[in-house]
């Protein structure tokens, strides 16, 4: 402090002094200097980079409120100083990175004391007005609270400030060089730190030589200094004087910063040009290079500035240079230095990888070297999208896909290539063609990210153009890719690569139907069926893909393929993630196939419902997914519970179109934002490999149908009868709830009609409301056994309708003969009679059957509803008996009186009330949700 | 007046009124739905004799603006300009299965004989009366729930103290149907031309949809019945709990005096209990009253109901029999 005060008081004459001089003659050094910093000044004005701007904006602020406080005004001070914090947080990225800039400090401590002097100053402090000394306490209060931010520079600055001073003149003039000669912000603070370390005694030696060259700059110059310290000693200076020393101080600051710029010029010119060849290099404009710096230059050059490439290309190489893998080796090294720079032009850079592997085959420098290259090529082809989300262009696509093809022919046809993630960059081994090449990268890695690009660019097409068919096109491709890696893996890949690429072949398998195998099944090979010709247009692509990708195991159905690959990912997977995949795609694969009990065993045994909520979401939504095909499986092969059971999880919730991951449900956005959209979009599954979501809600409630009508025939007048399917008695309701009941005309609506005609056991209407022209072209037709299923639906639909008439009508009868009901129902008399026999054994029905006149003997056990209704109130009165004992045992004051009463057992005969409530929650249990496996398992 | 509070009310219809309520039901009510009406009339000696009525008309959501007591005024002043009795004495009301022992109703009819004091409530039962008895009834507010109801206290010491079961909340007036002579005469004449097969509605013999819409009613009150008591049940064994707490902090409370005086200092002041321990919210009584009340009818319509069918049933057996 000591000191500061000392400095400034001894230049205090001295720029007293000067300040008449200034007051003179203002405008002729205004002018004057405006003509030395002409040129300098335009530079300025083309390129000016954001620190400059930030500054600017600081240093003008700073001005105004050295200004206010020359003259004291604090209201003014106050609200400048607020402006300065703002824009200092504006800039705080750039203060980040360069650290606070001095004279920022500067101000602060200054402001500060010149606060600290006022305050004390009582009786200056009566004479300002209100408004000002209001001003004072706050500003003062704030920039205390402030300052505490700054503590350790505040103090550096106050232990020498002079040197932060000098720090900062230090700091604009690399920075305004860098700016004029290039915009390289980075580059130029970079070579202000390296001579950070010159600049205190450069600080004297400058100011020498500034004040011989110019007498005008050297004065403005300590009246630069003496402005900062102006707060502390000359509060009192007029108007007048703090304006032209303004302009002084600005002035002297650039003809300062041309003087310091020639300056360093000059010594750097002089002292260690070793250090100084780094940053030479970085100055592009400094042409004398040695040769092979001149590559690294044209690299540099090009990525910077993106100049047109093919200008560029002679300049790879220096004619002459002998290009051997070394060379070649370097030059992509420094190519892949550019790359994740920002401003490197990617598309440029793809090109050079080209160039340098043309230029590396031209020389037949070895395979070597050109897998390598085709390496870097791929990696750089999947950079080109900056962002997770874009997927690639087209032509992008295309290359992608020739690289690899490529790079798998390199490597089929040189078996002496070794690759790996794992091997080091300094021991490969790329020149010495007698040993086997080793090239560090992984071609597992690049072919998955190649399958995961496919997936991208299928999900953002729509679906219903041409152009995905197009796309859909190159699945073969990727098929084949995958079939060679596969090949490839086989020989030469550990086993847990050959684990994921045979999870990869397995995804790209799993949804497709086989058709060969199919019909070869069917004995109908080369005859084609007319419910072929109907299949949709994605599914006649997809048997194409096979057809292509599949040469090579033409022989082999895919089912013999999938339980190759799928046993030995079981056996060798130590991933589980792999195995869960590899089961759940085993599962679907057969569930498409139609083979129910293997489906079905294999979820059963591989324990995934228990712990699938754990899983990751694009496991679950495969798991949903092999559900739902389980689901349909089960209904074609007439396992209406199953089918029910299965699907129930997935309709139920009513997202059956986000769990199954075909498409986003509409929500507001308060549930959901941009960010998790984003997410939930990139897990969507391709067009080509959806369920039909209307066929899974078909399936689902015509099979909730055929369980739901006969139980609620059965249990009309049960009070606790419970819902089977939910969404079933929803949609019922809602076609309740229709005002006119036209025609049906949705899927549902087919549905509500043909329940209603269940209801009343009329089959027939039934019939033909599940199984019509609309329906089928809607519905059953995607199954690919539509002759089966249709057969199975009518018998379902004629027996359910038989079980519901005996519930809904039984109490009409007295007896009925099972020839009539099977005249009705049209079934035979064996199932008929098996049928009823059913519903007697489980109590659902109180008959017997007379053996010789074939006929059903109704008992007439059932209570007419009355007698239910009695019996429900009498349970009812029950309750409130006991209810009233309580109140009446509170009374008497017997606590817990009611707790022991169980044993007198005085109300509680209940059980005679329940007639058959055993047997009912027996019943029950099964339709409970978790109810699926554990009756299953009781199967077994 | 006093004296005549304790007299029983004996209420003389003309027919006109019991025709006009049965069209007014027949033009307006549909199934549950409820119409209401004014009675008017005058009281001679012990006697309330309803004369004529008229109907509230049925206002629907949207003319909310309708001033229903403008409309009553205007509509009495027309009929004392036909010459009408023009004395509001009660209001009628139809029922739905013997359902109308509600809030509502006591809400009404305590205005109507807190204003007027020998108004009456006329139920008709349109189900009933479509069976083949005419079933017509007219009710009263006992003096002691009125008395409760002016107290506004149906807590449940307070129903308790007024010690009123729900048998007492209601008494029926016992109605006479009077017709004009020439009325008389002119219905003799119609009973001569009236077919037999007018009459078989009496001896309907089905019974059991009936039944069932009045067990589906008793039904739901007694569910009603069940909360209501589980609510009071929760609230008395809270009360309980409380009581024993309050009694334990007293307890502690004299103990700690008694050592204190021992020590020979001045004993703890006494505190606002019922601020340290706030009773429950009672429930309030009156619907149980009232659910009991309802239950109470629905159970004597059965009764009724049963036991004239069973007659029924046993007169047709009987025939069965003959034959």
């Amino acid at each position: 402090m000591s000191r500061f005060f000392a400095r400034s008081d001894s230049e205090s004459e001295e720029s007293s002094s000067d300040d008449e001089i200034t007051d003179k003659a203002p405008g002729a050094t205004f002018k004057q200097s405006l003509l030395l910093s002409d040129d300098e000044e335009d530079t300025k004005r083309v390129v000016r980079s954001a620190k400059d701007k930030r500054f600017e904006e600081l240093t003008n602020l700073i001005k105004t409120i050295r200004n206010a406080m020359k003259i004291r005004d604090m209201s003014k001070c106050l609200e400048e100083f607020e402006q300065l914090c703002r824009a200092f947080l504006k800039s705080k990225n750039i203060v980040d990175k360069e650290g606070i800039p001095p004279f920022y400090i500067r101000l602060l401590a200054d402001l500060e004391d010149y606060l600290n002097q006022l305050w004390e100053d009582k009786e200056g402090k009566k004479k300002m007005n209100k408004n000002n000394a209001k001003a004072l306490s706050t500003l003062r209060q704030k920039i205390r609270k402030y300052n505490r931010d700054f503590e350790s520079e505040i103090a550096a600055y106050k232990e020498n400030p002079q040197e932060s001073a000098d720090e900062e003149e230090e700091e604009k003039e690399p920075e305004d060089s860098g700016s004029s000669s290039d915009s390289e912000g980075e580059v130029s603070s970079k070579s202000f730190l390296k001579k950070k370390p010159e600049a205190p005694s450069e600080a004297t030696d400058r100011s020498q030589t500034a004040k011989e060259s110019e007498d005008k700059s050297s004065s403005s110059d300590e009246d630069d200094d003496d402005d900062d310290d102006d707060g502390d000693w000359s509060p009192s200076d007029s108007d007048s004087r703090s304006e032209t020393s303004d302009k002084e101080e600005e002035n002297a600051l650039k003809r300062k910063r041309l003087v310091t710029f020639l300056k360093v010029k000059r010594s750097q010119d002089t002292e260690k040009p070793g250090v100084r060849k780094e940053e030479r290099k970085k100055k592009p404009k400094q042409k004398e290079q040695i040769e092979e710096e001149a590559e690294e230059e044209g690299g540099w050059e090009k990525v910077n500035r993106g100049v047109p490439l093919v200008k560029e290309k002679p300049k790879m190489f220096a004619k002459g240079t002998e290009i051997n893998t070394a060379v070649v080796v370097k030059k992509l090294n420094e190519i892949l230095q550019a790359r994740g720079k920002k401003g490197t032009d990617r598309a440029a850079q793809i090109e050079l990888f080209h160039a340098l592997a043309a230029i590396a085959a031209e020389n037949n420098l070895g395979q070597g070297i050109l897998v390598k290259i085709k390496f870097n090529i791929i990696a750089s082809l999947y950079d080109y999208n900056p962002n997770l989300a874009a997927f690639m262009k087209p032509d992008m696509w295309k290359k992608c896909l020739d690289c690899i093809d490529e790079l798998l022919d390199i490597l089929f046809e040189h078996n002496n290539i070794f690759i790996g993630e794992n091997i080091a960059e300094d021991s490969e081994n790329l020149a010495v063609s007698d040993q086997p090449f080793r090239v560090r990268g992984c071609i597992l890695t690049l072919v998955e990210r190649m399958d995961e690009e496919f997936t991208k660019i299928m999900q953002n097409t729509d679906p219903h153009s041409q152009e995905y068919v197009d796309n859909l096109k190159d699945e073969g491709r990727v098929c084949g890719i995958v079939d060679r890696l596969l090949t490839y893996m086989e020989n030469k890949g550990s086993t847990e690569e050959i684990c994921r690429v045979y999870l990869r072949r397995i995804m790209h398998t799993y949804y497709k139907f086989d058709y060969k195998a199919h019909r070869r099944s069917l004995g109908l090979q080369g005859e084609t069926k007319s419910e072929q010709d109907q299949e949709e247009n994605k599914e006649e692509n997809k048997e194409e893909n096979k057809e292509e990708n599949k040469e090579e195991s033409e022989g082999e159905d895919s089912a013999v393929i999938m339980d190759r690959l799928c046993k030995f990912i079981y056996a060798k997977d130590r991933t589980d993630r792999i195995r869960t995949c590899a089961i759940l795609c085993h599962i679907y694969h057969h569930a498409l196939h139609s083979r129910w009990y293997q489906a079905r065993d294999l979820m059963l045994m591989s324990h995934l419902q228990d712990n699938i909520q754990h899983a990751d979401p694009p496991v679950q939504i495969l798991y949903n997914r092999t559900m739902v095909q389980l689901g349909i499986c089960a209904f074609r092969q007439g396992m209406i519970k199953d089918a029910h059971n299965a699907l129930l999880d997935i309709q139920s919730s009513g997202r059956a179109k986000e769990l199954l991951g075909q498409g986003l449900l509409m929500r507001n956005m308060q549930e959901r934002n941009a960010e998790q959209e984003k997410i939930e979009k990139r897990r969507q599954v391709p067009f080509h490999m959806h369920i039909n979501l209307e066929l899974l809600e078909c399936v689902y409630l015509v099979s909730a149908m055929l369980l739901e009508i006969p139980y609620m025939a059965a249990h009309e007048f049960d009070a606790r009868r419970r819902m089977i399917s939910k969404q079933f008695h929803h949609q019922l309701r809602v076609g309740e709830r229709q005002p006119l009941l036209g025609p049906p005309e949705s899927m549902r609506e087919h549905v509500v009609a043909a329940s209603k005609a269940m209801k009343m056991g009329d089959w027939r209407t039934c019939h033909s409301f599940i199984i019509n022209e609309k329906m089928n072209s809607k519905v059953w037709d995607l199954f690919p056994e539509i002759q089966r299923v249709r057969e199975m639906l009518v018998r379902k639909i004629q027996e359910e309708s038989l079980r519901t008439y005996l519930f809904t009508y039984s109490s009409v009868y007295d007896s009925i003969s099972m020839a009539t009901l099977s005249e009705m129902f049209e079934l035979e008399m064996p199932t008929v009679h098996s049928i009823i026999s059913k519903m007697i054994i489980n109590e659902e029905l109180m008959a017997s059957l007379d053996q010789p006149t074939q006929t059903v003997m109704m008992h007439r056990t059932e209570p007419t509803s009355l007698q239910n209704m009695a019996l429900k109130l009498a349970e009812k009165l029950g309750n409130l008996v006991e209810n009233n004992e309580r109140v009446s045992d509170l009374k008497q004051g017997i606590y817990g009186g009611y707790f022991n009463r169980d044993q007198k057992g005085g109300y509680q005969q209940k059980q005679s009330y329940q007639r058959d409530g055993k047997s009912y929650q027996q019943k029950q249990s099964g339709y409970q949700r978790g109810g699926y496996r554990n009756q299953n398992q009781g199967n077994y | 007046m006093a004296s005549r509070e304790t007299t029983v009310f004996g209420t003389i219809n003309q027919t006109i009124v019991v025709l006009k309520i049965i069209k007014h039901y027949q033009e307006e009510g549909q199934g549950s739905e409820v119409v209401q009406g004014v009675l008017l009339g005058l009281v001679v000696d012990d006697r309330l004799e309803i004369t004529n009525c008229f109907p509230f008309p049925q206002h629907t959501e949207d003319d909310a603006d309708f001033d229903e007591v403008q409309y009553q005024m205007e509509m009495m002043r027309s009929l004392r300009h036909v010459n009408i009795d023009h004395l509001h004495v009660g209001w009628y009301q139809s029922t739905y299965y013997g359902s109308f022992v509600s809030r509502a109703l006591l809400d009404s009819q305590f205005s109507y004989q807190h204003a007027i004091e020998e108004s009456v409530v006329l139920i008709y039962d349109p189900i009933k009366t479509a069976q083949g008895s005419l079933s017509l009834k007219a009710y009263r507010l006992t003096p002691k729930l009125m008395e409760i109801c002016k107290e506004k206290d149906f807590t449940p010491e307070g129903l308790k103290k007024a010690n009123i079961g729900f048998e007492q909340m209601f008494e029926e007036v016992p109605i006479v149907i009077k017709n004009s002579h020439l009325i008389n005469v002119l219905m003799w004449e119609l009973e001569d031309k009236s077919t037999v097969a007018d009459k078989h509605e009496l001896l309907n013999l089905s019974s059991s949809n009936h039944l069932e819409k009045s067990l589906q009613l008793l039904m739901d009150r007694v569910d009603d019945m069940s909360q209501d008591i589980v609510k009071y049940n929760t609230y008395s064994r809270n009360l309980s709990k409380q009581q024993q707490q309050k009694h334990q902090y007293l307890q502690r409370r004299q103990q700690e005096n008694a050592q204190r005086q021992s020590r020979g200092e001045p004993p703890l002041p006494e505190e606002d209990i019922s601020k340290l321990f706030k009773p429950p919210q009672p429930p309030p009584r009156m619907d149980t009253l009232l659910i009991a009340g309802q239950i109470n009818n629905y159970c004597q319509n059965v009764k009724e109901f049963t036991s004239q069918n069973l007659g029924k049933l046993f007169m047709a057996e009987a025939l069965q029999g003959h034959n």
